[in-house]
């Protein structure tokens, strides 16, 4: 029997491990969350509540791995500039928009949708979570005011977009996610107004443009917030909220945030000259953050600057540019460069003429589709400004939300527009001709088609044409030929995405009931 | 579950001292086995007591020594592929058994069930077993090629036809939803191996194949369950005398099929066509003199690939030890880009077993496995594949440059580009095409440049047993298994200019290395006793299991000077630091521990029962629900052992079955149960001058707390049936549902925040299952068949809360966007785009065609020659509302049929299955390439003199949008019947053998892939699920297949 003994010892001791194991099991389940942070245990310290802010300053200067941002959606669609690219669907979103084919399936809007939205997410997150971060008052109150700032700057963007929207003002439970419902425009603006208005007095005048040159200050809330009442034909309120911003003696002296405009035109658009005195809200790029193909959206380089570029170009001569070569979109039409452009002191930094560089011998390149030999200057990268990786995802060159030429001429619009005095002389007339003079362009009266005109040339290629028609009014005749449709193509019909299996309904205008 | 474990302890230990006492005297018995037909012993053959587990192998005599309890009565014999038989034993202990090969021998296999083995005639669940004989010989070597229409309820396509890749598996239609979580469990010797890994198996090394098809059958696997399990046994020695066996082919392959694409003159007539149609100027002045111009299949096809093959294995044993060693040699290259696609592995295997004492055995199955591949890269994607370019390329443009008059159109024109552009060996340039551009590039510079590139991988797959039998029984089995995998790439892109569009500015070299272990530990105990005609087996287990550790390095340098493979070197390592990329990758541990007991037991093999339930805890769920339970019941009645059951030769064998069981998955990631907050990303931005970037954090998604396991429960009904002595008949039918689907749907954007984990939605198949086997030997000739069919309908019968469909995992096509979708109470995955209505042929026709307002024209920019499409909305105008279902891109129906025929010392085996039911989106042509080449089909387009055209125009850029709308313009039959082997062998008679001193010799000729009967216009409709051809779940989406080869083979297989 001693057999027998052997053997249960073995039998017992087989068992007593096995359950020794069973009773283990459970703690073995639980897995180290190695290198995740849950919300839970994030938003703890100053540093957590900073890339929280990051995250949302990130929306703010979106661009989307289709390769495009907002500034290329607006260029297409306007008078001035064709998609071009390689084909008649390269940059699909961005074809249809120019041919006015868009349809809630197809376009931008998608883009333009989930950029605010996430945007507004990601402040309300940084809201909610804020007193946890142990921040001193003052950064708290800064972070809470920038925020606040971007948030309204989303909603502006999205119900100028889309017209009737949700408006969402804090985190969306899970259960209530599909009972959301849209809000009247109205309701939008007067959230947009209060965000912001929370925001100016908070926000620091200055920044100090090496460490925080991209963040918000009260003066570029202020142009933001004089934007919006522009928009909604608050001619008065939106030209005192501006005034600030342009100061007392436009084109003579600084405004009291330091702004005044670049002598030289030309240098807005040296990739080196960030945050320069003109600059009042600007989207920020790096050519540091080694943006790959794998999510050419999650660079933070500029996109336009390799879309813009010519395709196959060379350097023959070292009179021509040193131009990257690129992807040959936002080209302006014949007609804009040779009758609109051509003669005035900023053609040249806003036209590359590619054909004429070719006709000297100084260089070459390769005609996308929808050629015209005019490219957009403004944002074509160059080789010497070329990152070490990836270089075509990595330009530097960061893009002006607003710039004082912008709030100098939306201040004389908004002063002409309330019955203020335009004449020689008058605050109208010298915002006006500031911008004029700063070209060497002798004063014209201000009228509200000389602002027209001055608006199209200033900003060609700058994403402002577009939103400028329609809130003029414009957009229909002008647009007629490339398939706009009044009471239609005003806005951007709701991603389809959003309507399906939601309480989202499609605007009047694009066949719907909002 | 402590307590209860315990108590299971308890009884199992009370069991044991009952039995104690059992133990008995015993008495040796001693025989022969021979085949009844030959006459020649049987070696394997095996033999044991009636009622006992004791059980002893026949030598390579036939003979076999057996201690039996001197209670035993009778001898139960059998042997693969024979009828078993029962013998009394005899009072002189002497026996001599002739077994006779009979259809019934199917009803008398051993199967594997997990954790366990049992006797086909008592198994109640659906099981279909495939094996070692099935396999032989067959050129596969991937092991679902190796199951592709053996079974029913399987349905299996390959991927790709380069070398090495592997298939799409789905048992019983769709489980759930995405890919993974419908790939069944494989198991090896008890191991598990994800899905993917299963390449590192040498199909030569595998004794059978077992799949567990219904859900009690597959719930003693959990959790891990849902799609099914496939169970693989490999090889084990055998006591006697040394055996060896070696057998090897060598053969060469050819492309299938080629693409009809027009010549350089028919594709210069329709472009000339397609820019008169809009008003253009022509683009090629005269093009009949271009001729044929280039044929770029041609020019990457090699209608000679070598595919070789050498398996040795080498086994034996005596009473206290067995073993089975083997080595293999695989080395196919592809018949598209040879020199970039080729796959070479090696395998070894050790099984051994040792039993130093009755009352224990232990061992290991060990596989290991390196292998090499060099892969063409994008495979049925439209994004500038090789393939893709060839169908797509026009075929003007010449492959190289030969003339200095082609130089001036198809060379790069400035400096920069000449520097970049590639060259053959000889200093030649490679055609750029100035009409096809885009991603397209001149295949043969890409095959150049991408030369040497290659995957690799190291394999060691097994395990570690100990088995104790402390009383006769009693089994306590023990294992520890791995599955460790190393791999990794090396790849170099030299700086390259192929088109405008596609040029690669820098070199770059980079190296990758990852390394996982997978490891698992269960411990069984089970128990068998037979009394009284009551044979009961009690199992109880528990066990661990983790994954999904793996972890990766990435070393790439930029910018260094080599400009092929073998120049590039990480020796450059002086490189500027910004030249130099680094970057890692860490899985997270995926963790499951179970615990599972089940009962089998059968009255006098009449009445058979089978219970068991397993508890399945995953790290992948919140503490609401961590843990999962999974019960299952089968039960079986064969009443052809009932005595009022007539005795007629028409049923000889009958098994009725019914089964239900509930099995789980977890396949949802890791951490979706809590709210992450991540990193990764579209979140930094970068504030001041230095361009320094600020690392953002925001949350990832919201937390399901409520998160759990998804569940699939089944009921299956069948029979098993020998009829007229000759006939196998097996049936099942089954309802599978599963409930709770695990997802992260897309939900509105409005919310901000990304996607979350939810079980919501349920699927539910339900299937009829066939297979049949006929034996029958008329004088010197065996005839045998084997067929199967399976069908299918699967439906999704919830969603989430107010959604009415989905197009999660939906496929995509170009500027189409998704083109399938998924409603409610509809198969899972159906084609979704418009109704075409026929081709305008007049521009009355247009102006007729309006909306309910009677003026609003729904077409107003079609011309005659355009596709009419049906307003379905009825208002007045044509849009995305208008789209309908089209049709399925999954097969609801595979079959299978295999002919064995021999005669004398020849053997014949012809093979051959398909699958139907679905359509194929044949997107082959680049939409957005205006100047894509086209298939000769269109020449038969709509022109104003060719009215009758089943086509509709080609004009530039579509304007009517002919064809960048999708309609049933794309859909094709994905119908067909492959003949996958045809085989002819010959075995040596032993008379010439015994002179060598070699018991087998037999030489085969056998063609793979003879034919295919289909309608389908690319080159396969053999189309698995494709990543790379845009979405996630839905076979039957060309872009462009890399094609599947024919063979031709000799071979030989050598047994000492």
């Amino acid at each position: 029997m001693k057999f027998y003994k052997i053997k249960n010892t073995f039998l017992l001791a087989a068992l007593a491990m096995g359950a020794q194991l069973v009773g283990a099991c459970k703690k073995e389940l639980n897995v180290n969350t190695q290198g995740r942070f849950t919300t839970d245990t994030y938003y703890k310290t100053p540093a957590d509540a900073f890339a929280a802010l990051v995250s949302v300053y990130d929306r703010f200067g979106f661009q989307t791995g289709g390769l495009y941002d907002k500034l290329s959606i607006m260029d297409v669609a306007g008078d001035d500039q064709l998609a071009g690219g390689g084909s008649a669907t390269d940059i699909n979103d961005l074809q249809v928009t120019q041919t006015y084919t868009l349809s809630s399936t197809s376009g931008p809007e998608g883009y333009l949708w989930s950029r605010g939205y996430s945007g507004i997410y990601r402040a309300n997150v940084l809201l909610s979570k804020i007193d946890g971060c142990g921040l001193d008052a003052a950064t708290k109150a800064r972070y809470i005011a920038e925020v606040k700032a971007m948030r309204g700057a989303f909603y502006f963007d999205l119900v100028t977009f889309f017209k009737a929207i949700p408006l969402i003002t804090g985190i969306l439970p899970i259960d209530s996610l599909y009972n959301v419902t849209q809000v009247a425009p109205a309701d939008v603006y007067a959230y947009v107004e209060k965000d912001l208005n929370d925001a100016i007095p908070v926000l620091p005048h200055t920044v100090n443009i090496t460490t925080e040159g991209g963040r918000l200050t009260q003066g570029g809330a202020k142009a933001i917030l004089g934007k919006v009442l522009l928009y909604e034909k608050k001619w008065q309120a939106a030209a005192d909220m501006l005034h600030d911003v342009n100061g007392d003696n436009p084109g003579v002296t600084p405004s009291m945030y330091g702004y005044s405009l670049l002598p030289n035109y030309g240098d807005l658009w040296l990739s080196k000259n960030k945050f320069n005195s003109e600059s009042v809200v600007e989207f920020v790029h790096s050519s540091l953050s080694n943006g790959s193909w794998s999510d050419a959206g999650a660079s933070e380089g500029n996109l336009v600057c390799i879309t813009t570029g010519p395709r196959g170009y060379s350097q023959l001569k070292t009179a021509a540019p040193d131009y990257f070569s690129g992807y040959s979109f936002l080209v302006f039409t014949k007609d804009f460069a040779e009758n609109v452009m051509y003669g005035d002191p900023r053609y040249t930094a806003t036209v590359a003429n590619l054909d004429s560089l070719k006709t000297a011998g100084a260089a070459s390149y390769t005609a996308g589709y929808n050629n015209t030999g005019y490219f957009l200057g403004k944002f074509i990268g160059r080789v010497s400004d070329k990152a070490a990786n990836t270089p075509e995802l990595n330009f530097g060159q960061d893009e002006y939300e607003i710039r004082l030429a912008d709030t100098y001429l939306m201040e004389a619009e908004a002063l002409m527009n309330a019955g203020a005095d335009v004449s020689a002389g008058s605050r109208a007339y010298q915002l006006f001709n500031a911008v004029r003079a700063r070209v060497g362009l002798a004063p014209i009266a201000v009228t509200q088609d000389n602002l027209e005109k001055e608006r199209r040339l200033e900003f060609a290629g700058e994403g402002l044409r577009w939103p400028d028609l329609v809130r003029w009014g414009k957009a229909a005749t002008v647009l007629a030929s490339r398939g706009f449709v009044a009471g239609k193509n005003e806005i951007f019909p709701i991603p389809q995405s959003e309507l399906n299996n939601t309480k989202l309904e499609q605007t009047k205008e694009w066949g719907g009931t909002k | 579950m402590k307590r209860k474990f315990l108590l299971r302890i308890r009884v199992l230990l009370f069991f044991t001292l009952l039995f104690f006492t059992a133990h008995a005297q015993n008495r040796t018995v001693t025989g022969v086995v021979l085949s009844k037909v030959s006459g020649q012993p049987l070696v394997g053959a095996t033999v044991s007591a009636k009622g006992t587990r004791t059980a002893v192998s026949t030598d390579n005599q036939g003979k076999f020594q057996i201690s039996v309890p001197s209670t035993a009565k009778m001898l139960v014999i059998s042997y693969v592929g024979m009828a078993s038989q029962e013998v009394g034993i005899p009072a002189s202990g002497t026996v001599t058994i002739s077994l006779d090969q009979t259809a019934s021998s199917k009803m008398d296999e051993v199967v594997v069930v997990g954790y366990g083995t049992q006797r086909k005639s008592v198994v109640t669940g659906a099981i279909s077993s495939v094996r070692a004989s099935d396999l032989e010989n067959q050129p596969v070597i991937r092991v679902e090629q190796a199951l592709q229409g053996r079974t029913s309820g399987l349905t299996i396509s390959a991927v790709s036809g380069q070398p090495g890749s592997s298939s799409t598996v789905r048992l019983r239609g769709f489980t759930s939803f995405g890919n993974g979580k419908n790939d069944p469990l494989w198991v090896i010797d008890g191991v598990i191996v994800d899905a993917g890994g299963i390449g590192y198996l040498n199909d030569d090394d595998i004794e059978s194949i077992e799949v567990l098809k219904d859900g009690a059958s597959a719930a003693i696997y959990g959790t891990r369950a849902a799609a099914g399990v496939i169970l693989i046994t490999t090889k084990k020695g055998k006591a006697g005398a040394l055996r060896i066996n070696y057998n090897g082919y060598y053969g060469t392959q050819a492309p299938s099929k080629k693409l009809s694409l027009m010549n350089a003159e028919q594709y210069a007539t329709t472009r000339n066509n397609a820019n008169a149609a809009v008003g253009s100027a022509p683009v090629f002045t005269d093009p009949s003199s271009l001729g044929k111009g280039t044929d770029w299949q041609k020019d990457i096809f090699n209608y000679h690939a070598p595919k070789t093959n050498h398996e040795l294995s080498i086994s034996g044993g005596n009473d206290k030890a067995t073993w089975f060693t083997s080595f293999g040699y695989t080395d196919f290259q592809g018949v598209v880009a040879t020199s970039i696609s080729r796959y070479k592995r090696l395998n070894y295997r050790i099984n051994t077993n040792f039993k130093p004492a009755k009352w224990i055995s232990f061992g290991e199955n060990l596989g290991y496995e390196h292998g090499k591949t060099n892969g063409v890269g994008d495979v049925n994607r439209e994004f500038g594949g090789v393939i893709s370019s060839a169908i797509n390329l026009d075929p003007v443009t010449p492959a190289i440059i030969t003339d200095t008059a082609a130089q001036k159109i198809f060379m790069p024109q400035t400096a920069a580009q000449i520097a970049a552009a590639t060259r053959t060996p000889g200093g030649q340039y490679y055609g750029i095409s100035p009409y096809v551009g885009q991603e397209m590039k001149n295949p043969l510079a890409y095959i150049q440049n991408h030369l040497g590139n290659f995957n690799w991988d190291n394999n060691i797959v097994g395990n570690a047993y100990v088995d104790l039998t402390p009383i006769k029984g009693l089994v306590i089995h023990s294992s520890l298994g791995t599955k460790m995998a190393f791999y990794g790439y090396e790849s170099f892109t030299p700086v390259a200019f192929y088109n405008t569009s596609t040029t690669i500015n820098q070199s770059n070299l980079t190296r990758n290395e990852t390394w996982v272990i997978n490891w698992n530990v269960e411990n069984t105990i089970s128990y068998n006793r037979v009394f009284n005609r009551h044979n009961i087996t009690l199992l109880g287990g528990w066990g661990e299991y983790k994954d999904g550790n793996a972890r990766g390095a990435t070393v790439s340098y930029n910018n260094i000077p080599a400009k092929t493979f073998d120049q590039a070197s990480f020796i450059y390592s002086a490189l500027p630091a910004d030249r130099q990329n680094s970057s890692g990758s860490d899985g997270t541990d995926h963790r499951i521990n179970s615990l599972f007991s089940r009962l089998q037991y059968n009255y006098d093999e009449k009445y058979l029962l089978t219970a068991l339930i397993r508890r399945d805890g995953s790290s992948r769920f919140g503490t609401n629900n961590k843990f999962g339970y999974f019960p299952s019941v089968s039960v079986g009645w064969v009443p052809t052992l009932e005595s009022f059951f007539p005795q007629t030769n028409v049923v000889n064998n009958l098994k009725i079955r019914a089964s239900y069981g509930v099995t789980g998955n977890d396949g949802i990631g890791d951490f979706a149960f809590v709210p992450t907050v991540g990193a990764n990303g579209e979140r930094n931005y970068s504030f001041g001058t230095s361009g320094a970037v600020n690392i953002g954090y925001s949350p990832n998604a919201p937390a399901n707390p409520n998160l759990k396991w998804e569940q699939t429960s089944q009921l299956d009904f069948g029979f098993d049936a020998v009829l007229l002595k000759a006939l196998t008949f097996t049936v099942d039918v089954y309802k599978k549902k599963t409930t709770g689907i695990l997802q992260t749907p897309q939900i509105p954007s409005y919310a901000g925040y990304g996607s979350f984990a939810q079980n919501f939605d349920d699927i539910e198949n339900k299937g009829i299952e066939f297979e049949l086997g006929y034996r029958k030997k008329l004088g010197e000739l065996t005839l045998g068949v084997n067929g199967n069919i399976s069908f299918y309908q699967n439906k999704v019968t919830k969603m989430l809360p107010g959604t009415t469909y989905f197009e999660d995992n939906s496929a995509t096509f170009q500027t189409m966007g998704n083109i399938t979708r998924t409603a409610i109470n509809e198969p899972y995955q159906r084609f979704f785009g418009y109704q075409s209505l026929g081709i305008f042929q007049t521009q009355a026709d247009i102006d007729n065609y309006v909306g309910p307002d009677k003026t609003t024209k729904l077409q107003p920019t079609a011309k005659p020659g355009d596709l009419k499409i049906a307003n379905l909305q009825n208002d007045n105008n044509i849009d995305a509302n208008d789209r309908t279902y089209l049709g399925n891109p999954n097969p609801t129906m595979s079959y299978g049929i295999t002919i064995n025929l021999s005669y004398k010392n020849f053997d014949f085996v012809a093979f051959g299955s398909g699958s139907g039911g679905n359509q194929i989106f044949q997107g082959l042509r680049r939409l957005d390439i205006n100047t894509a080449n086209y298939l000769t089909k269109y020449l038969d387009a709509w022109t104003p003199t060719n009215t009758g055209a089943s086509l509709p125009r080609i004009a530039l850029a579509d304007p009517g949008k002919s064809y960048s709308r999708f309609t049933s313009l794309y859909l094709e039959s994905g119908n067909y019947f492959k003949l996958r082997t045809l085989q002819l062998g010959y075995n040596l008679p032993k008379s010439m053998l015994t002179k060598w001193g070699c018991q087998r010799l037999r030489v085969y000729v056998l063609s793979e892939n003879l034919f295919t009967v289909t309608k389908y216009s690319g080159y396969d409709p053999e189309i698995g699920v494709s990543p790379d051809a845009g979405g996630g779940a839905q076979f039957g989406i060309d872009k462009g297949l890399y094609v599947p080869a024919r063979t031709f083979l000799v071979g030989l297989s050598l047994g000492f």
